[in-house]
Order: C-alpha cells, then sequence, then structure tokens
C-alpha cells in the first residue's frame, strides 16, 4: 500500500528526523476556515481515488458553504502527520489503510475517538453512520492505547485472494468448481502443469503478498500469526500446525507450480505477465484489478477465491481519521457523515473501481467475488495485524523470501524464523 | 581568555595590556583583518550552529529516551545503543554500509584512477569526461525501474550473455544479488563523478612534467605513478573525504532496489545504516521509535567522523609546489 516514490518523498523527512530531531518536519497549518476544516489526502490528486474524492470535497463545499483546504498528499502523509501533531499543526481531518493509521497516530493514543460520528445521521437516509458501516470492521482492528476501538471511519476496504481470469479456458477446465481443500487445489495445479500454465504467479522479491499465502494457510490451520510472531519463547513455532502451513505452502514451490524466475525478476515484471495471461492465480490484494484493469485483454473477466480451509477473509481497510489535537473537529466529523452517503459511496465506487465499506453499494464488476467474500459475518487482518510491524520485518520477512525461493526446507524454515525471533525479543526485552 | 584578547585587540588596548608592542608589531593590514575577523565569520558560525550543531546535539539527546514522536519521551539511557548492538539487522546494516564504504571506494577510486589514465591522453577527451559522468545525472529511482528491466531472466543483458555463449547467466535480481547489485550501481554512477574531479586536479598539471617522463622512459603507468598520483594528491584526498561521507547518505538506492508496492521494507539483508534508520524513524505499519533511529543516525556519524579524520591523517602530504 505504500508506493515506492512516494517513500522515497519522505528521504528528507527521515533525513531531519535523524539528525535534527523534529525541528523542521510540519509543513502546513492546521487552522481552516471559520467553518470549515483542512484534510490530508493519502491519495494524489491524479490518482482515480483522488479524483473522485476532490469531486466529493468540492460537492460539500457547494451544497454546505463549507470550505475545506484540501492536500493530496499522497502515502507520504503518513511520515508527515507524527511531526504536525506534534507541532500542534495538525489536519483536522485524514485519511490512510487503518493499519498505518493505528502505527502513526491511534497506537499513541493521538486518534479522537470517532464512536459519536456512529450515531450521526447520514444526510437524507434515516440511518446512522453506525447502522451502514458494517462494525466487523472496526472490531479487526486493535483497540488504540486508551482502549478506544473507533478510531477510525473506514470507507474503502480491500482483500488479498487468488485472483484469476474466470474467463480462461485453461482454467476453466482445470477448476470446473472451487476447491474445498488445499490437496483440491494442488489438483486444480496439477492440471493447469498439464497444460504448461504456471499456476501461481508470483514476485519473487515481495514477501507480503507471497507470505501471504502462508498467513492463509496459517488461518487455515488454527493458528495466529501475531500471536505466533509475538511469542518471544519461539516455542508457538512448535505447534505442528505451523509446520503443516509451512508444508502446504511448500508444495507449490517444491511442486514447480510458481512461474519460472519468479525468484529474478522485479515488480511488477510477473504482475504484468499475469495480466497477459501466462499464468493462472496471483495474490495480492483487491486493488490487483485496477493496476492491470489496462493490461488485461478485453475478454478477461476477473475472478477472485480465498485459498481453500480459510475461516475469515482478510480485510484491509482505508478510512477517516481526526487528529485529537484537531481544532475544528467539529466540522470534519459532520463530512464524515455526509460523505458516507450512498450516492457518494457508489460515485467513489465507480470512479476508483473499488470496494466501499457499505454493503448496499454494488462491487465494481470486477470486485463482486471479493465483495462476496466480505459479506461473512467476521473479518481478519491481513498477517493478523502484524504486518509491517519490526517483528514481522527483521524476524519473518527474510526467512521468508528466503523459504520461497526453495533455499530453505519446511522444517528449516520454521526452525530458523524460531531462533531469529527468540534473539530478537531477547534484543528486545 | 587569550583567546578573547586575540580576537578583541581593542579591547586588550583599552585595558592596557602588555602585549602592545606585540600589537604594534603587526602590519595594518593584518590589524584591519583580524578585527573584521568576527564580524564576517560570526554569521557563519551562528548559522551553522543552529543548523547543524543543535540538530545533531538534540539528535543525541534524543537517543538516550524512548520516544514514538508525540507522546512523552521515557529515558532509557544507553539502552537503546545496547538493543542496537544486539539487533542483527542494525549490525548487517553496519556491515553493508562499511562494504559501500570501503569495497564500494576502492573499486571507485581504481577504475577513476584506470580512467583518468586513459583520458588524460586520448582525444575527444571532454565529450569522453561527459559520457563518463552522466550516469551521476541520473535520479537513482531510474536505476531501480531500469534494473528491471535490463537484467530480468529475458532482459538485455542476458540476452547479449547468451549470444556470446553464456548458457547460465546469473540471477541478477534474486534477493541474494540485490546488495552486490546495488554496490555496482553506487561504483557505475560515483565512478564518472569522482573522475571528473581527479581530471579537475590532473588538468592543472604542467605538460611539461609529462613530457619530461616520457623523455625517462616511463610508460602510462609510471607517469601515472609519480606525476599524476603525487601532484593531484590533494584532490584525490578531497575526494576520499567526500567519498566517505557520501557514502553514509546513500539510501534511495536501496529503497529503488529492493522496496517493491506492497512490501513493508527492502529486504532487511539489503539495509544499511540510512536505511535502519528511515525504517526505524517511519515504519509503515508501526509506532515511530525515534530514540532508536537516532541512537542509529549518531553509531553512523560517529563511525564516519572518525573514519574521516583517520583519513585525512593517514593522506595528509606536505603540499607540492608546480
Amino acid at each position: 500500500m505504500t508506493t515506492t516514490p512516494r517513500r522515497l518523498a519522505a528521504v528528507g523527512t527521515a533525513a531531519v528526523i535523524a539528525a535534527a530531531g523534529l525541528s523542521a518536519c510540519s509543513s502546513s497549518s492546521g487552522s481552516g476556515s471559520k467553518d470549515g476544516f483542512t484534510y490530508w489526502s493519502m491519495w494524489t490528486a491524479q490518482e482515480p481515488q483522488g479524483q473522485a474524492i476532490k469531486k466529493l470535497f468540492d460537492q460539500y463545499t457547494a451544497e454546505t458553504g463549507v470550505k475545506v483546504d484540501v492536500q493530496f498528499l499522497g502515502r507520504d502523509v503518513n511520515t508527515r502527520i507524527v511531526p504536525a501533531i506534534t507541532a500542534n499543526k495538525a489536519p483536522d481531518l485524514w485519511d490512510q489503510g487503518s493499519d498505518v493509521i493505528y502505527g502513526s497516530a491511534a497506537s499513541t493514543g493521538q486518534a479522537l475517538d470517532l464512536t459519536p460520528v456512529l450515531s450521526m445521521q447520514v444526510p437524507g437516509e434515516g440511518k446512522t453512520v453506525g447502522e451502514i458501516i458494517p462494525a466487523k470492521y472496526n472490531q479487526a482492528l486493535p483497540k488504540d492505547s486508551n482502549g478506544v476501538q473507533n478510531w477510525v471511519i473506514p470507507y474503502i476496504v480491500s482483500s488479498a485472494e487468488f485472483f484469476y481470469n474466470a474467463a480462461d479456458p485453461d482454467i476453466k477446465a482445470a477448476m470446473p468448481t472451487p476447491p474445498a481443500t488445499w490437496a483440491d487445489f494442488i489438483k486444480v495445479c496439477d492440471a493447469l502443469k498439464a497444460k504448461s500454465k504456471p499456476c501461481l504467479a508470483s514476485e519473487g522479491e515481495d514477501d507480503w503478498t507471497n507470505g501471504l499465502i502462508f498467513d492463509y494457510r496459517l488461518n487455515a490451520a488454527g493458528v495466529n500469526f501475531a500471536d505466533l510472531t509475538n511469542d518471544k519463547t519461539g516455542a508457538a513455532w512448535d505447534n505442528p500446525a505451523v509446520l503443516k502451513a509451512a508444508q502446504e505452502t511448500d508444495q507449490l514451490i517444491a511442486g514447480h507450480y510458481v512461474v519460472p524466475g519468479y525468484d529474478a525478476t522485479k515488480t511488477p515484471a510477473q504482475e504484468t505477465a499475469w495480466a497477459s495471461g501466462k499464468d493462472a492465480f496471483f495474490m495480492n490484494g483487491s486493488w490487483v484489478t485496477s493496476e492491470t484493469g489496462k493490461e488485461v485483454a478485453s475478454t478477461w473477466k476477473y475472478g477472485a477465491m480465498l485459498p481453500p480451509g480459510v475461516t475469515a477473509p482478510d480485510s484491509m481497510t482505508f478510512g477517516f481519521t481526526i487528529p485529537k489535537k484537531a481544532k475544528h473537529a467539529d466540522a470534519a466529523e459532520k463530512f464524515i457523515a455526509w460523505f458516507v452517503q450512498q450516492k457518494n459511496m457508489a460515485a467513489l465506487a465507480s470512479t476508483a473501481d473499488t470496494l466501499t465499506t457499505r454493503t448496499d453499494v454494488p462491487a465494481p464488476a470486477d470486485l463482486t467475488d471479493v465483495q462476496k467474500a466480505l459479506d461473512s459475518s467476521a473479518v481478519r487482518l491481513t498477517f493478523d495485524g502484524q504486518s509491517g510491524d519490526d517483528v514481522y520485518t527483521k524476524v519473518f520477512a527474510q526467512n521468508f523470501l528466503d523459504f520461497w525461493h526453495g533455499k530453505l526446507a519446511p522444517e528449516q524454515f520454521v526452525a530458523k524464523v524460531k531462533a531469529t525471533q527468540v534473539s530478537y525479543w531477547k534484543s528486545q526485552s | 581568555m587569550a583567546a578573547l584578547s586575540t580576537a578583541f585587540p581593542r579591547a586588550r588596548r583599552a585595558r592596557g595590556e602588555a602585549s602592545r608592542a606585540k600589537t604594534n608589531s603587526r602590519s595594518p593590514l593584518e590589524r584591519q583583518h583580524r578585527r573584521m575577523f568576527w564580524p564576517f565569520a560570526a554569521p557563519a558560525v551562528i548559522f551553522y550552529t543552529v543548523i547543524f550543531l543543535v540538530p545533531i546535539g538534540y539528535a543525541a539527546w534524543t537517543s538516550f529516551y524512548k520516544w514514538d514522536g508525540v507522546s512523552d519521551k521515557k529515558w532509557r539511557g544507553w539502552k537503546n545503543y545496547q538493543v542496537l548492538f544486539d539487533d542483527p539487522a542494525f549490525r548487517s546494516s553496519l556491515t553493508n554500509t562499511l562494504k559501500i564504504l570501503f569495497v564500494g571506494g576502492a573499486c571507485t577510486f581504481v577504475i577513476a584512477f584506470g580512467l583518468t589514465m586513459a583520458l588524460r591522453e586520448m582525444r575527444a577527451r571532454l565529450f569522453a569526461r561527459s559520457v563518463i559522468f552522466f550516469p551521476c545525472l541520473v535520479n537513482a529511482m531510474v536505476f531501480g525501474i531500469l534494473a528491471g528491466f535490463l537484467f530480468s531472466p529475458d532482459g538485455p543483458v542476458n540476452q547479449v550473455l547468451h549470444d556470446v555463449g553464456v548458457s547460465t547467466p546469473p540471477k541478477w535480481l534474486s534477493t541474494d544479488n540485490q546488495f552486490p547489485m546495488i554496490l555496482g550501481t553506487i561504483i557505475w554512477t560515483a565512478t564518472g563523478y569522482y573522475t571528473a574531479i581527479i581530471m579537475a586536479g590532473v588538468d592543472q598539471i604542467p605538460t611539461y612534467l609529462y613530457e619530461a617522463a616520457e623523455l625517462d622512459g616511463c610508460n602510462a603507468f609510471q607517469r601515472f605513478r609519480h606525476v599524476t598520483l603525487p601532484l593531484a594528491w590533494e584532490v584525490i584526498s578531497v575526494c576520499a573525504v567526500l567519498w566517505t561521507v557520501s557514502s553514509l547518505q546513500i539510501f534511495e538506492l536501496i529503497l529503488a532496489f529492493g522496496g517493491t508496492q506492497n512490501s513493508a521494507a527492502p529486504p532487511v539483508n539489503s539495509w544499511n545504516t540510512a536505511m535502519y534508520v528511515y525504517e526505524t524513524a517511519f515504519p509503515p505499519r508501526s509506532t515511530p521509535q525515534l530514540g532508536m533511529a537516532t541512537a542509529a543516525a549518531m553509531v553512523a556519524l560517529v563511525l564516519i567522523g572518525f573514519i574521516t579524520l583517520v583519513l585525512r591523517r593517514v593522506m595528509r602530504r606536505a603540499a607540492i609546489e608546480y
């Protein structure tokens, strides 16, 4: 979710933090006009999401007369928000992935409790915000440092699944019905292999998308990734279910079901190859449809399925949050209640080819399968919320890539992560 | 006080100090220079102090705390440094920084010297200099993106290798090769830059010295060894310090090579200390650890400061006038 160019743009800020503390990081005024407020966006003005949101802000000002100072900062917003909060120059409203909001603001108690927003009426709908945004999305998130659950109001939701071209005759022949078990899925891979079609696309350098397969195998085996990696003794890795998940993941590598050369290419080479129909399944977030939409053939029909045996789809929400130090929090709250109207969310879904958190807004055609999966009563976070944390980066990611590249057998992988994890937690104690 | 007296001769005169005779022995121009020293130097000193020294001091102070950037700081003393050196990720980052500094530096300067020898004596050397300087102008992001195209299994590089009979070329873009590829790119981009600077120094060397060396029967290497190297030593010494300092700052290339759209960070085994600082200060999805980040930055600063001092000392030579 964090793109390299945008992260690069934060280099200057990082240098200042490292050498100069926080002396010069804030960059914008946090003051809004008398009745207005300021908004920092995680989208860029060029992105479809940014374009859709810009229109909605303009419309809001036209309808209500409330002026909004909008800044489209892109993903860089998360590196700027902490210094801005520290300098008391935070915007009144900002948005980001919920995981990023948690890391940069909620985990330190700097996000406003938005529970009152859930009770606000959505204009013209006779319902409250809490009645139209499913509570399961926030329930999957950790509470902030003050025990607050509703520090974000999510408006976009993504999920990671196996994506494929449902119109591909090879896939249709190999998979007349979705596989019910992992063994069935391997049979599908075998059938595709017989037709010289690699079963799985993979950006080999990417621990996150590839790691999701292992994460889902753990989930299917009843293991929580966060509990596993937070175990300071490392004993959780001795659970036979963990080894089973590793062995199932290894079937894809040892069986040569992953596209050849995946371990020596660079993103987005394999995504592009997948979009041209060279291989069948691609584990990724549901933004992959908008990323590849212009590359696929006109006959392409996006399908998506959860790996067999998974108990709950993962969800990645993107939403609004209000800094505790916001000067015009009331105005920002009113805007959120206005924003989540059905017509607005429908416009966002269609312009940006994305899923919104409203169940009554139809999914774009590319994402109907994903919406069906997300209709389940409960959702979980990718890597059970651990992705991007220090222990994920320093303990799991590198070892997993060695495993994914066939350099470690499942038993070796489990033993190595366990040992690395024990020494990591020891150093942190 | 002695320094103060020297710095302010007018005040000293007012106090009627005994060094009057010595002061009077200075020329009027020298006295004028001394009087004007602080009015001219003070703005720069103040600027440097405010922009550099105070932030470094603040960073050093922060490195003793646990701090997320928002909440109150919690005193940790030397614990941050202890955790840092217990952290395998930091140790490997430090190793990579030193690899860039020494291995990258050695390769860069050996190639730069080779190019200097060749360029000094070739025709159209100004054009050649521009060509080898060109990679220095290209943003690191471009290399990150280009690498994916050039070095992919069926990319142009491997096609050329196939054409010359290499049937199993290396997996250039595998994670194991990531850091060597980064190092290679650094060397490639830096070589032209340092060659240009060294060549500027070499251009100042009178040609009769080379002619004399040739008459004495020196070959190209001997001319480099006995004429170019000693007479361009001051420039080379400055280049070595420049390289030392700039090697610490390399960051975007590592991010561009290893970062992916979804990945939390480039693989840890490709990090250097700058990358470690960035990932610790701005983790994408977890709480910033600014105390740890500044501790890592301080370690890198002290290390590079020490190496720079040693380098200056080792490379010190009496100036040769020509």
